[in-house]
């Protein structure tokens, strides 16, 4: 009984939580995650680039990049489309093409896993290897679910 | 009689080729050509300069680039010789000035998600680059400004003082004018040296540094 009773307390807690955000609360937080994955991407460039990179700096960039990867399909809960009312460049098409979408939140995680896994291991040849792919990760899905910035 | 080498024209046209197409791929996020484009403006924005060191005699600088004196003189009306006239040459160095410029910036810029950065971006951290991506665009717009200027310029020539000055720039010479002294071509190896030296300069640059 007492379980039952803290269970559903725990349920009721975390739909609270869920109803806690506005759908313009949701869309300026992805929109900043956004912007600071892609300050790491950059990051990850100038080190891949640099002619003597630092490991250091790499795994921080990637680090970030795989903290938010896993978060992004959860970023979209219906509602916090154009409908919301606040700016949003997310397309309908996030939410009348689920399958679609999932598959590229999924590439974007194995990229920044590699990219990770590379950092991890120091290795400044498979970090520059894996760059391309979460490159193309991040502007394939940019392509297909984002719309114009204007 | 010859008024333009063709390096000269080949530059101007292929500028002009450029320009809408950069614009073009960057509102359609195509980074990746517009990157590569940019690399080719580049060569070429370098080659002009040099061939304006090294070129031909219409093509040189310091054949062409007058003083204030010298443009209004002009403008009251005194004859200018073949080539760029006094008032075209500061047409000219707006045009190449600000072509540098944001060439420059856009090789220092980055895409607002990082993901496809101007090939010196890495030099600069992400909002510095973001910033120098806003003043990349607004350049552009104030080129395409002075492109307009110029457009109009050639058509009032056109019209208004009945001298074409297009079809020079397409086939390279008109009929000679009572005492007017052709170009003097430069020689084959001047155009290896500065197509050399741009090449490799941009090649460099675009292997980031």
């Amino acid at each position: 009984m007492k379980d039952a009773v803290l269970a559903s307390l725990a349920v009721a807690g975390i739909a609270t939580a869920a109803f806690a955000f506005t759908p313009a609360d949701t869309i300026r937080m992805r929109q900043s995650s956004y912007k600071q994955m892609g300050s790491n991407m950059h990051g990850l460039i100038e080190q891949a680039r640099s002619g003597s990179p630092s490991i250091s700096q790499v795994r921080r960039h990637s680090t970030v990049i795989l903290r938010f990867a896993p978060q992004v399909l959860r970023w979209f809960p219906r509602g916090t489309g154009v409908e919301a009312g606040v700016r949003t460049r997310a397309k309908a098409e996030i939410w009348s093409d689920p399958q679609g979408f999932r598959l590229a939140g999924a590439r974007l995680l194995v990229a920044a896993r590699q990219m990770d896994a590379a950092a991890r291991r120091g290795d400044v040849a498979q970090v520059r290897a894996a760059l391309p792919a979460l490159q193309a990760a991040c502007g394939g899905c940019h392509e297909s679910y984002r719309g114009p910035a204007n | 009689m010859a008024i333009w080498d063709w390096p000269t024209r080949a530059f101007h046209w292929l500028i002009a080729l450029l320009m809408p197409a950069l614009w073009w791929t960057a509102e359609e996020h195509e980074l990746e050509l517009h990157l590569l484009l940019g690399q080719v403006a580049l060569g070429l924005v370098l080659f002009r300069i040099f061939w304006g060191l090294i070129g031909s005699s219409t093509a040189r600088f310091a054949s062409f680039v007058r003083g204030p004196r010298a443009i209004l003189a002009y403008l009251r009306g005194g004859k200018a010789g073949i080539g760029h006239n006094p008032l075209g040459a500061l047409s000219v160095l707006v045009l190449l000035f600000l072509l540098v410029n944001v060439i420059g910036l856009g090789l220092f810029a980055s895409d607002e998600d990082g993901i496809q950065p101007g090939p010196l971006s890495h030099l600069i951290d992400f909002d510095s680059a973001r910033i120098l991506a806003e003043r990349h665009e607004q350049v552009f717009w104030i080129l395409v400004g002075f492109v307009a200027l110029h457009v109009a310029a050639i058509l009032f020539y056109l019209l208004g003082k009945r001298d074409n000055l297009v079809a020079p720039m397409i086939t390279g010479g008109r009929e000679a004018r009572a005492g007017e002294v052709p170009m003097v071509a430069a020689p084959a190896w001047r155009f290896l040296i500065a197509a050399g030296a741009a090449s490799a300069l941009t090649w460099w640059i675009g292997t980031s540094l």
